[in-house]
C-alpha cells in the first residue's frame, strides 16, 4: 500500500542467504585455487627438480616487517568485517551515505556515485571486497621482499584510495567536526601510507632518511591536528552547549549507543558522562598531548631532542591512541555497521615502523639478490647486482622464459611465501570478476525487488475481462490484447509516491525487454475512485514520460466500472480522510498471450531509488519473458 | 632568513595553515547583507473572506513535514454564518500544501501543490462552500507555492501561476494557455523597470484583466502589472518615500468586490516592513508601514481588510482603506492564520497536530469558539 513503503532491511533474509551462498562458493573457489596451487607446486619441486633460488642477504628491516605484517593483518580483519551478513544492504544506507552527509556537495556526488553502483549489485560488491581485503592482506604477509613485495604495497595504496574516497568520504576531511579523536584523516590514508612505503625499492630499506621522513610528516600531521582540536568555536571546549551536548560529548554518546558488548558500552558511556561535565580539560588535555607527540616527532626527525624522547613519545602515543580507540573509537568497529578498527592502530604502527627505521642498520654485504620471490612473478632467476653504498642491492627483473617446461620449472623453484602470494593475488582476481561482469551491465540484479517483496508467485487461471478507455480515448478489452503478455497493474494519476515509480519499473522494464517488448503491453488501470478522468491519465503520463512509451495503456472508465476490475483484480482502493492519498494495493499481474494470469507480484515499488527501479524493471522484464518461453 | 630556517618555518606554519583551511571549510559562508530579492516566499497559511461568498482558512496540520505527516487543511464558512467546517477536498495527498480562489456564489476551486513525486496540480471545484467536490482539470505543470497561485474571474476564467509562469485556463481548468513567465515579463518594459526577480501572484483586475505581480529587483517598485491588449503594463501604487530604497515584493494580491488588494513587504531582515493597499476607483491607497522582520501568514478580509501573523505571539490588523494598523493581544498557541469578520472582528485558528480551534477576540481577550478535531491520516504519504 502507498505510505507503507518499507525500503530494504539491512538483514532482509534473502540478500543475507544470498551473500552467505556467494561467500560460501567464493570461499569453495579459493580452497580450490590453494589446492591446485599446492598440487602443482609440489608435483614441480618433485619431478622436475628445479635449482633453488638463492635467497637474498638483504634483510627485511623491521619497519617494513612491522609495515607489511601489521597492515596485512589489518586488511585481513577489515575483510572479515566486510562478511557481515548486513553488509551488502548495509553499507550505502549506514556508512557511505552517513559519512558522506556532512561533506560538500560535489563529495556527495562522488560518493553517492559509489553508493548507487554498489547497490545495482549488492552481493557482488559485498563478496567482491571481502576477497579483495583478504587477498591483499594475505599478498603483504606473504610477500616479504621483491618486486611482488613491492606490488602488494602498490594493491595496497591503490584499494586504499578506493576506499577512502568512496567509503570515507575523503575520511570527512571536507566536513566540519573534522578531529584526530573521531579518526581524521581517515584510518584507510594510513594504509595507503605504509603501502607506500612497502612500495619502496630495497635501496631505500636501510637509509634513515625513512624513518626521519616518517616522524617529520607525522609529526606536522600531530600538530595540524592539536591546532585544529583547539580551533574555536567547533564545539570541542564545552562538554554542554546550551543544555545540548557538546561535539565531542555527542560523537561519544553516539557511539555508546550502538550495538555492542555491555562492558565496552559502559566504558564508552562513561567517558560520554566525563567529558560531559569536563569538556574543557579533557579538549586542553588532547590538544595538549596531539601537540607534544608532534613537537617531539619533529624534534626527532631533526636528529635533535634528548635520546630518550623518541621512546617516551611513542610509549605516550601508543597509550594515548589505544584510550581514543577504546573510549572515543569505540574498537572502531562497534560503531554500527563497522568495516575497520579505525584509525589509531595504523597509526600505532606507522609511527612505530617511523622509529624503527631511525635505528641503524649495518650494510649489506653484496650477495646474489633474492630469486624466490621473483620466480613466483615470473621473473628470471637471481641475478647479482653490486651492492651500492649502504644500501642493499636491488633485484633486477629478466624476460620471462615462456616454455612450458621453464614456466613449471620457475614454479617449482618459487619459495613458500611466493606460491602463497600468488594464491594471494588469485583470490583479489576471483573477488573483482565478478563485480566486474556485473558492472557491465547497466540493469541492477532482481535480488533486489525479491528481497523487498518476495519472489514471484506463478498462478494459471483465466484473466478477469475488463473493457476501459486507455489515454487517447479508445476502447481497450483484454481480448483485445490476446498474442501478446501482458503486464498489468493499477496506479492513482494523483499518488505522490508509490504509482510514479512503479510506472518508472514499467518504463524501464520496456527497455530491459528491448526488441521483445513488441510481444509484451505495458498496462495500468487506475486505482482513484475520485480522479479517473482521462486529463489525469494523460497528466500521469506526461508526468511520466511515458507518452511515447508505443506499448503503455493507462487505461480508465466509470467509477462502476473501475469498482469492477479492482474486486476482480482484488485491488483495494479507499478515499483517506483530510489531505491523505487513495490507499490502494500496489501488486502486478502478468497475463500470458492467451488471457491467462500466470505470476501475480507483490509490487511494493521499493524506495524509487536507481538501482530498486532498475532492478524491479529487471524483475518485471524476466517475468514477462518467463511467460514468453513457456506460452 | 636562511633556507633552513625557511624550512624550519614552514614546517612549523603547515599544520597551522591547513587547520585553518580545514576549520574554514566547516563554517558556515557569510551572509550577503543586501539581497536583490527579498528572501522568503508569501507564506501559504491564509485566509480569505469577501463578506459575500464562503470565508475559507488553509492551515498546516499534522506532523513533521519532513515525513511527509503535515496535511494542509481547508476550512470554509458560510458568509452568514461563524461556524467552520472541514472542507479539505479528498482524493489527493496535500502535503505540498493547498490554495483556494473563489469562482462566484458558493463556489470555489481548490489547487494541491505538487509533493514528492507529483510534479502537476489537481484542481477540485465545489459548488456549495466545500461541503462536496468533484475533479477539474490538472494544471499541468506544478502551482507555485503561494496563497494566491490560484486566480478566478468573470466568467470562471482562471489564471494559474505555475513554476513554469503564469497559465491561462478555461473554467474548470478545461484548457490552459500559457500567459508569460518571469523571464518573458522581464523583459518588458515594465518588468525592466521593476527588475523582475520572481512571480508572486495573479489575480483578475476590475475588467477582468489578468494582473501579475511579482517581487523586484530595483528598490522602490511595486511590482504589478496588469495585460493590456497583449502587452503587460505596470499597474501597482507608489510606495511611501520611507520605503523608496527598499525591494519590494508583493506578498499577495487578490480580487475583492470592493477592487484589489494587496500586501507588499519592503525590505529584508529586521528593518523589513509591510504595507497594505488598495484599488478602487482606478486608484491606489497605501497603508502606512508595519515593521514585520517576519510574516508567518496573511489574511484578507470583508471591506478590504488585512491581517497577518509576525510571530508566534504577535499579530496586527488593517480595517481597511484609511485606516491603520492595529496591535493585537498575544495569540493564543498554535496560531496558524488570522481570519477576519465583518466589522472588523479578528479570530485566530490555530492548528495543532489534529485539532483545528477557532479562537474570538473580546474585550477581555481570546475566547475559544469552535474546536475541530481532524482526523490526520498520518504514515499514508510516506
Amino acid at each position: 500500500m502507498p505510505g507503507m513503503n518499507s525500503g530494504l532491511n539491512d538483514n532482509n533474509g534473502i540478500l543475507v542467504t544470498a551473500f552467505r551462498a556467494a561467500l560460501l562458493h567464493q570461499g569453495l573457489i579459493v580452497l580450490l585455487i590453494f589446492g591446485v596451487l599446492a598440487v602443482a607446486w609440489i608435483s614441480a619441486r618433485e619431478w622436475l627438480r628445479p635449482r633453488r633460488a638463492v635467497r637474498s642477504a638483504v634483510p627485511e628491516p623491521a619497519w617494513r616487517q612491522l609495515l607489511r605484517i601489521g597492515f596485512g593483518v589489518i586488511w585481513i580483519f577489515d575483510g572479515l568485517l566486510q562478511a557481515q551478513p548486513a553488509m551488502p544492504a548495509g553499507l550505502p544506507s549506514q556508512v557511505i551515505e552517513p559519512t558522506a552527509a556532512s561533506s560538500p556537495g560535489w563529495v556527495q556526488h562522488i560518493v553517492n556515485w559509489a553508493g548507487t553502483a554498489w547497490s545495482y549489485h549488492p552481493i557482488q560488491a559485498a563478496a567482491s571486497v571481502v576477497w579483495i581485503q583478504i587477498g591483499i592482506g594475505v599478498w603483504l604477509i606473504a610477500a616479504p621482499r621483491g618486486p611482488w613485495s613491492r606490488l602488494a604495497g602498490l594493491a595496497s595504496v591503490a584499494w586504499g584510495l578506493v576506499v577512502w574516497v568512496f567509503g570515507e568520504s575523503f575520511g570527512g576531511i571536507f566536513a566540519p567536526g573534522l578531529t584526530w579523536l573521531f579518526g581524521a584523516p581517515g584510518a584507510v590514508l594510513f594504509y595507503c601510507a605504509a603501502g607506500v612505503l612497502i612500495a619502496l625499492p630495497e635501496r631505500e630499506w636501510h637509509t634513515p632518511r625513512i624513518g626521519r621522513t616518517i616522524l617529520a610528516v607525522m609529526g606536522v600531521f600531530f600538530l595540524g591536528m592539536a591546532v585544529l582540536q583547539a580551533w574555536p568555536g567547533r564545539g570541542f571546549w564545552q562538554g554542554t552547549l546550551h543544555g545540548q551536548p557538546g561535539t565531542l560529548t555527542s560523537m561519544v554518546s553516539s557511539m555508546a549507543g550502538t550495538p555492542q558488548p555491555a562492558l565496552f558500552a559502559g566504558w564508552v558511556r562513561a567517558f560520554a558522562s566525563f567529558t560531559a561535565a569536563h569538556g574543557f580539560a579533557v579538549n586542553l588535555f588532547a590538544v595538549i598531548a596531539l601537540a607534544a607527540i608532534g613537537a617531539s616527532m619533529v624534534t626527532t626527525a631533526a636528529g635533535r631532542g634528548p635520546a630518550w624522547l623518541p621512546r617516551v613519545t611513542i610509549l605516550a602515543l601508543i597509550a594515548g591512541c589505544l584510550a581514543d580507540w577504546v573510549l572515543i573509537e569505540d574498537f572502531g568497529f562497534f560503531g554500527g555497521l563497522g568495516t575497520d578498527p579505525n584509525s589509531m592502530i595504523p597509526i600505532i604502527l606507522v609511527v612505530a615502523a617511523g622509529y624503527l627505521a631511525l635505528a641503524p642498520v649495518p650494510a649489506p654485504a653484496a650477495e646474489p639478490a633474492a630469486a624466490a620471490e621473483r620466480a613466483a612473478a615470473g621473473t628470471a632467476s637471481a641475478a647479482t647486482q653490486p651492492a651500492a653504498a649502504g644500501a642493499a642491492a636491488e633485484p633486477t627483473a629478466r624476460r620471462l622464459d615462456w616454455r612450458p617446461a621453464q614456466l613449471a620449472r620457475t614454479f617449482g623453484a618459487a619459495s613458500t611465501r611466493a606460491v602463497l602470494a600468488t594464491w594471494a593475488v588469485a583470490i583479489i582476481i576471483l573477488g573483482t570478476a565478478p563485480l566486474a561482469l556485473a558492472q557491465a551491465s547497466s540493469n541492477a540484479s532482481p535480488i533486489i525487488a525479491q528481497a523487498i517483496d518476495g519472489d514471484v508467485a506463478p498462478l494459471n487461471y483465466p484473466a478477469p475481462a475488463f473493457t476501459l478507455t486507455d489515454q487517447d480515448g479508445r476502447q481497450v478489452s483484454l481480448a483485445s490484447l490476446h498474442g501478446k503478455v501482458v503486464l498489468l497493474t493499477f496506479l492513482d494519476p494523483v499518488c505522490t509516491n508509490d504509482c510514479p515509480v512503479i510506472a518508472q519499473e514499467f518504463r524501464q522494464a520496456d527497455q530491459v525487454l528491448g526488441a521483445k517488448s513488441r510481444n509484451v503491453e505495458l498496462i495500468a488501470i487506475v486505482a482513484n475512485p475520485l480522479y479517473h478522468s482521462i486529463a489525469y491519465t494523460r497528466a500521469f503520463d506526461s508526468q511520466e514520460r511515458l507518452t511515447g512509451v508505443p506499448n503503455w495503456l493507462y487505461l480508465t472508465g466509470s467509477l462502476a466500472q473501475l469498482q469492477q476490475a479492482w474486486k476482480n483484480y482484488a485491488v483495494a482502493a479507499q478515499i483517506l480522510p483530510a489531505g491523505g492519498m487513495i490507499a490502494h494495493s500496489d501488486v502486478a499481474y502478468v497475463i500470458d498471450a492467451q488471457g491467462h494470469t500466470r505470476a501475480e507480484l507483490d509490487f511494493d515499488p521499493g524506495p524509487g531509488t536507481a538501482s530498486s527501479v532498475s532492478s524491479f524493471a529487471v524483475e518485471l522484464s524476466d517475468a514477462a519473458q518467463n511467460v514468453m518461453k513457456s506460452s | 632568513m636562511s633556507s633552513r630556517h625557511c624550512r624550519a618555518a614552514l614546517v612549523v606554519a603547515s599544520p597551522l595553515i591547513a587547520a585553518a583551511m580545514v576549520a574554514g571549510c566547516g563554517s558556515a559562508p557569510a551572509a550577503s547583507t543586501t539581497p536583490a530579492v527579498p528572501a522568503a516566499p508569501p507564506p501559504l497559511a491564509t485566509s480569505f473572506a469577501d463578506g459575500t461568498g464562503p470565508g475559507w482558512a488553509i492551515v498546516e496540520m499534522g506532523g513533521s513535514a519532513a515525513e511527509e505527516n503535515n496535511f494542509w487543511e481547508m476550512f470554509t464558512r458560510q458568509a452568514s454564518s461563524a461556524a467552520w467546517r472541514l472542507a479539505t477536498p479528498l482524493g489527493v495527498a496535500d502535503n505540498g500544501g493547498l490554495v483556494a480562489t473563489g469562482t462566484g456564489g458558493e463556489s470555489l476551486l481548490t489547487g494541491f501543490l505538487p509533493s514528492q513525486d507529483l510534479t502537476f496540480s489537481p484542481l477540485a471545484a465545489s459548488a456549495n462552500s466545500g461541503a462536496s467536490w468533484s475533479p477539474a482539470s490538472p494544471v499541468n505543470a506544478g502551482l507555485a507555492a503561494v496563497p494566491d497561485a490560484l486566480a478566478a474571474g468573470p466568467g470562471g476564467d482562471l489564471i494559474a501561476l505555475t513554476s513554469g509562469g503564469a497559465e491561462l485556463g478555461q473554467p474548470l481548468g478545461t484548457s490552459w494557455t500559457h500567459l508569460s513567465s518571469s523571464r518573458a515579463l522581464a523583459a518588458t518594459p515594465a518588468g525592466k523597470s521593476c527588475g523582475v526577480a520572481g512571480l508572486t501572484a495573479v489575480a483578475f483586475g476590475t475588467a477582468g484583466v489578468p494582473m501579475l505581480a511579482a517581487s523586484c529587483g530595483h528598490p522602490g517598485v511595486v511590482g504589478i502589472f496588469a495585460d493590456s491588449d497583449g502587452r503587460w503594463e505596470p499597474a501597482g501604487p507608489a510606495v511611501p518615500a520611507a520605503l523608496a530604497r527598499e525591494n519590494i515584493e508583493v506578498l499577495r494580491l487578490a480580487a475583492v468586490s470592493a477592487g484589489l488588494v494587496a500586501l507588499l513587504r519592503a525590505g529584508t531582515g529586521p528593518a523589513a516592513s509591510v504595507v497594505a493597499a488598495w484599488y478602487d476607483a482606478g486608484k491606489w491607497t497605501v497603508s502606512a508601514p508595519l515593521r514585520a522582520p517576519a510574516v508567518r501568514s496573511t489574511a484578507i478580509g470583508p471591506g478590504g481588510s488585512v491581517g497577518i501573523i509576525l510571530n508566534a505571539t504577535r499579530a496586527a490588523t488593517l480595517a481597511g482603506p484609511g485606516g491603520s494598523w492595529h496591535a493585537l493581544p498575544a495569540l493564543p498557541k498554535w496560531a496558524a492564520t488570522l481570519a477576519l469578520g465583518p466589522s472588523g472582528q479578528a479570530n485566530a485558528i490555530a492548528a495543532h497536530g489534529g485539532t483545528f480551534t477557532d479562537w474570538r477576540l473580546a474585550p477581555t481577550g481570546w475566547s475559544r469558539v469552535q474546536t475541530i478535531n481532524v482526523t490526520i491520516p498520518y504514515g499514508s504519504s510516506s
